[in-house]
């Protein structure tokens, strides 16, 4: 089982702050292919990054703040749930592949992936890669992790994504070539590979007090709550890391991160402020990395029910949206306008689609016609995530402009996606980066498990099926672009932003990713970073 | 003195009962809390299939009594239970979280009391005087600063513009004997509220104490000033202190979530924060154990100095 | 015979009035602002880019791009009804319930009394704010009770303490003794007795309440986190301390003005030798 995050609410929204889900996640429960039926390249590419200048120096310690989950956290990698959970999880252990800064898969343990004709077999081939312990990484510790993931008695967060698989059937074609049977065609089956906790362990671990992966860096000491150590690990698949060592902290509170990256006790801190970030900026005291599109924002109707069961009303409340103030007002300012879709700047994203802008008049006629005049919603929201309630005061001001009451209604954050997820109308919402195919199939079709806009149309159902059968990448990406155009026109999420992820460092360190969104490969990647 | 032992032995056995109302009020109260920490474990995942396994896998599916019995169970032989959310015994997270706690506790304690006790007789020498009113004033202001406003100033002054301190606690691993500089500032937002919560009513109680008629007595009968005031005026003034300093005890043990937070010390504060946010309930249970337990002692040790100095009273009629 | 003998002495009348006046001072400006505030705020007027200056915006704009001024002068009214009333709730709970306690010659009845505020005086304050307000919806009532019900036991404590010692003086025991009754005994000496320790506890519970109010809000509990609120405001407002500093001094300054007002307040009352009088029995 995964933990959430914890707590309060302290700084900016303790809440918020601490306790960013890695919303994230949960990848696909079905996926989409790196280049469709045939892998992709086993070349990692350059790495952008923020400071590349000059040749990387090998040594030193990096200490790494992120909010984080307290005395209770654990190590089990298929367990991560926050961002230094994942952060963690990814320097001790490797998946089969990770995401770019575009959401499409990468290969990382696999070397590539192909599949049949039916597109419900596929083919991966591992490459030449070491656990710490010396042991070679081959099919069967694919197997078992995938099983142990997938372990019906078992909670795992990852569990849902590799739904599609028929682990019963799959098999190791020999050390270095796994064979997945899938349930149905599946061309995005890659998806699934980088799923969010999809780490691959080895066969038999089930411990993981001093755990042993194939990651970059290898065990050192562990406090919990408080610090883990990890050294690093020369044999590295792709190349030691630069670091001799790297520690992550934990510190909740986010004046506490910064005042520590300004104090010199740490060198990189997660999840900044975006005022914090204003004030440092440019001030050559630390250097300042926002990760752009890290996190959709927005407000989720439920389709099913009235009022947001007629589409004009939904239709309306698109247009009642000040996006640009909702940026201003609720992320200060650090993050990009949405237009409803769902993966800005992800692979598949229907960029061609006009920017929706507001406009009253169309709202209250939209409105007349649904005979939803002088219509009264009530918007649940929660101090759940950064921004959340600030935004639905935002709105609630907005639509007042509109004709449209909303009474804003202030729910428990510890369990606010559990009552947001069947009950009311209209709520706050939230994602981290996943794959624009996860985000339809774990919350727009029929049996998705969080549907919270109740998206439930046969032929959206049908539509999905048709992508995944469809091998031909320009045919599927037309597919794509009509799926988005209906969402655009009358979906159940009002996506009005994209946040910034604020990312800060000490002048020193060099080689982190300014291009990778939270929670992609690139991101928290410390195999790659040095000390100047 | 037998009448004090029976007293004692009254109060004791009164504290058992108190720690065991205080489990059941807080069992009570978290179980109140809307969710429980199967939902919390969930977070933005909340699948209900996924829900109703966790909920299994964590024995949530028992009746609330079922698991409080078992729980107490557990208890007589020792046994605080196992953190339903991590899986690690709580008596090993308390311990995590109580020594950076004590260290804390102990010293703001320790520098509380002549700090306090020593404000609150200077401000009484002369009621009204400049010293008074100088004092009076400041403890005041200070002691309407929230400590987070407050942390966040001497953090900003003392460690990031002046670099005399360190910030925050962070690379100590909660070690705080051994980096005596990270004690600093939390220390000293610690003792900013009680210093003017205590040496007010101290400054109170002595300008009463001094003039009432036993200590006009002590002064007809010839005893310096100084000797009235300390020895005598002081420990009247003390009752009211004095259990405004066991709460004051009490408070620097759980209640000091605010100053974990803000300079990342890992103490039982955070622990509950997280704790309470999870429905982590066995680990609540534990910790109010520990809090029953310590409010018990720390409350009887103040009786027991109330019981002593107010009687002075008596003998002096 | 006088309770009070030697002090002060009738030359201290000017300094005293001018505390009052310092005293008066500090109270005066939030409580315009809170009782009046509301009044001249006006509609809300559209927002700008959070942690700004200018534009119009004179105290510049909060985390949520709202305008400070207006913020100031709507948020006070929360703050100073919660803390006035949560204090006023709990002293009309502590102090009849103190003065039983301390006066009953039956220990089983003073044990019946204190020994349950023990329980709550066990619970650490901000867990016991933390469990108590995740059980209601955010709001001003809410949070009355919740302060209230935290600080009720401390009052109480305190109240025994005094009286108790008041209740051991030989007068007490005198008046008994003349066959007073006991509400006479308890009204007209004892609680008037301990007017200066509870007009001194008084002064720092209110400013406790104002403290827990405060922090309430720095935990996210009890208060919606984007209320028109000052504590909200310090809270919200501090990540932007260095780009707007408006937004995070002017609620700090009118909190603490309020606060260290009570207290002087009360200190300067206590030493009015005119109210001295009243003390003589």
């Amino acid at each position: 089982m995964s933990r959430t995050t914890s707590p309060i609410p302290f700084g900016d929204r303790l809440p918020a702050s601490r306790r960013v889900f890695l919303a994230a996640g949960g990848a696909g429960a079905l996926a989409l292919a790196a280049g469709c039926a045939a892998g992709g390249s086993a070349d990692p590419g350059p790495h952008p990054g923020a400071g590349n200048e000059g040749t990387p120096r090998r040594g030193g310690r990096l200490r790494a703040a992120f909010p984080g989950g307290g005395a209770n956290e654990n190590l089990d990698p298929h367990q991560a749930n926050l961002f230094v959970e994942v952060a963690r999880a990814k320097a001790l252990f490797d998946k089969l592949a990770d995401y770019g800064a575009d959401l499409a898969p990468v290969p990382r343990l696999a070397a590539g992936w192909e599949a049949d004709q039916s597109l419900a077999t596929w083919r991966v081939r591992l490459r030449r890669a070491a656990f710490h312990d010396g042991r070679p990484v081959t099919a069967e510790d694919v197997l078992y992790s995938f099983r142990r993931i997938a372990d019906p008695k078992r909670a795992f967060r990852a569990k849902a994504s590799l739904e599609p698989i028929d682990l019963a059937a799959s098999r190791a074609l020999d050390p270095a070539t796994v064979e997945f049977r899938l349930k149905r065609p599946y061309a995005e089956f890659a998806n699934t590979l980088a799923a969010f906790g999809a780490y691959i362990v080895p066969k038999d671990a089930d411990a993981f007090e001093r755990p042993v992966g194939s990651g970059p860096f290898t065990f050192g000491s562990f406090k919990p709550g408080s610090s883990l150590v990890l050294r690093r690990n020369d044999r590295y698949w792709e190349g030691a890391p630069h670091l001799d060592e790297v520690e992550f902290v934990v510190a909740a509170e986010e004046s506490a991160r910064t005042n520590a990256l300004l104090g010199g006790q740490v060198e990189y801190a997660h999840e900044l402020n975006p005022a914090t970030a204003r004030v440092h900026e440019g001030k050559g005291r630390i250097t300042v990395v926002r990760l752009r599109n890290s996190a959709m924002q927005g407000f989720v109707m439920k389709t099913d029910r009235p009022p947001f069961d007629d589409p004009r009303v939904r239709q309306a409340f698109f247009l009642i949206a000040d996006r640009r103030q909702l940026v201003d007002g609720a992320l200060s300012g650090a993050g990009e306008v949405g237009n409803d879709l769902f993966g800005k700047g992800y692979r598949y994203y229907a960029a061609g689609l006009p920017q929706r802008t507001r406009d009253l008049t169309r709202a209250r006629a939209l409105l007349r016609e649904a005979g939803a005049e002088a219509l009264r919603v009530t918007l649940d929201t929660a101090p759940a995530a950064t921004g959340f309630v600030e935004a639905a005061g935002i709105f609630k001001e907005q639509a007042a402009e509109a004709g449209v009451t909303i009474d804003v209604r202030i729910g428990n954050k510890d369990t606010y996606w559990k009552d947001i997820l069947t009950g009311g109308t209209i709520a706050s919402y939230r994602s981290g980066a996943m794959p624009i195919e996860a985000h339809v199939s774990q919350r727009l079709l029929t049996d998705s498990t969080t549907n919270a806009s109740r998206w439930r149309v046969k032929d959206f159902d049908d539509l999905y099926q048709q992508i995944q059968s469809t091998s031909d990448e320009t045919l599927r990406t037309a597919l794509y672009e009509r799926m988005q155009r209906r969402l655009h026109a009358e979906g159940g999420f009002l996506i009005w932003g994209f946040a910034d992820w604020i990312v800060a460092t000490a002048n020193r360190v060099r080689g982190v990713s300014v291009t990778a969104p939270a929670n992609t490969l690139d991101w928290a990647r410390f195999d790659r970073v040095w000390l100047a | 003195m037998s009448p004090d032992r029976a007293w004692l032995g009254r109060r004791l056995l009164l504290g058992v009962g108190q720690t065991a109302a205080l489990v059941v009020l807080i069992f009570a109260l978290t179980e109140a809390l809307p969710g429980d920490a199967a939902v919390a474990l969930a977070g933005d995942q909340p699948d209900p299939q996924r829900i109703a396994l966790i909920r299994e896998n964590l024995g949530l599916d028992r009746s609330a009594g079922e698991r409080l019995l078992d729980w107490v169970g557990g208890l007589a032989h020792g046994d605080l239970g196992t953190s339903l959310v991590s899986g690690r015994p709580v008596a090993d997270l308390l311990a995590d979280g109580l020594g950076p706690t004590l260290v804390l506790a102990g010293v703001t304690a320790t520098l509380l009391v002549p700090l306090s006790v020593g404000l609150g007789v200077l401000a009484a020498r002369r009621e009204g005087g400049p010293v008074d009113r100088t004092v009076s004033g400041l403890t005041a202001a200070v002691h309407a600063v929230p400590e987070f406003a407050l942390g966040v100033l001497v953090i900003t002054v003392f460690a990031l513009r002046l670099g005399w301190v360190p910030p925050t606690a962070i690379g100590t691993g909660g070690d705080l004997w051994a980096h005596p500089d990270v004690l600093v500032l939390p220390v000293l937002v610690l003792l900013s509220r009680p210093v003017c919560t205590i040496s007010r009513l101290v400054r109170a109680g002595m300008i009463d104490a001094m003039a009432s008629p036993y200590a006009a007595h002590a002064r007809r009968l010839g005893l310096t000033p100084t000797r009235v005031r300390w020895a005598h005026a002081l420990p009247n003034a003390l009752a009211p202190a004095g259990q405004q300093l066991a709460r004051t005890c009490d408070w620097l043990l759980g209640g000091v979530i605010v100053v974990e937070a803000l300079f990342v010390i890992p103490g039982l504060g955070t622990v509950l924060i997280d704790a309470v946010a999870a429905r982590d309930i066995p680990v609540v249970q534990g910790l109010a154990v520990v809090f029953g337990v310590v409010t018990v002692v720390v409350n009887l040790g103040a009786d027991l100095v109330t019981r002593r100095l107010a009687p002075r009273a008596e003998v002096a009629a | 015979m006088s309770e009070r003998g030697k002090r002060g002495g009738p030359g201290s009348r000017r300094p005293v009035a001018r505390r009052y006046a310092l005293a008066l001072g500090l109270i005066a400006l939030p409580l315009l602002f809170a009782v009046f505030g509301p009044l001249f705020a006006g509609p809300a007027g559209a927002r700008g880019v959070s942690f700004t200056g200018g534009q119009g915006h004179w105290l510049g704009t909060d985390f949520a791009g709202r305008d400070v001024w207006r913020q100031v002068l709507l948020g006070g009214r929360s703050v100073v009804l919660v803390a006035v009333a949560a204090t006023g709730a709990a002293y009309l709970v502590a102090i009849p319930l103190g003065l039983a306690a301390a006066l009953t010659r039956r220990t089983w009845l003073a044990e019946v009394l204190i020994r349950p505020l023990d329980v709550l005086l066990a619970v650490p304050s901000l867990l016991f704010v933390l469990l108590v307000a995740a059980l209601f919806r955010p709001g001003p009532a809410e949070l009355v009770l919740v302060v209230a019900l935290v600080i009720v036991p401390d009052a109480a404590r305190v109240v025994v303490s005094a009286a108790t010692e008041i209740a051991a003086r030989p007068v007490v025991e005198a008046l008994r003794m003349q066959g007073e009754s006991w509400w006479r005994t308890a009204v007209g000496y004892v609680a008037r007795s301990m007017r200066r320790t509870l007009a001194a506890d008084c002064g720092i519970r209110l400013a406790g309440a104002l403290y827990l109010v405060a922090t309430a809000a720095f935990l996210g509990v009890g208060v919606a986190p984007d209320a028109s609120d000052w504590a909200v405001m310090v809270d919200r407002n501090r990540v932007g301390l260095f780009l707007q500093p408006w937004a995070v001094v002017v609620p700090a300054a009118l909190i603490v003005a309020l606060s260290m007002g009570t207290n002087l307040l009360f200190d300067a009352a206590l030493q009015d030798p005119d109210e001295r009088v009243g003390e003589r029995l």
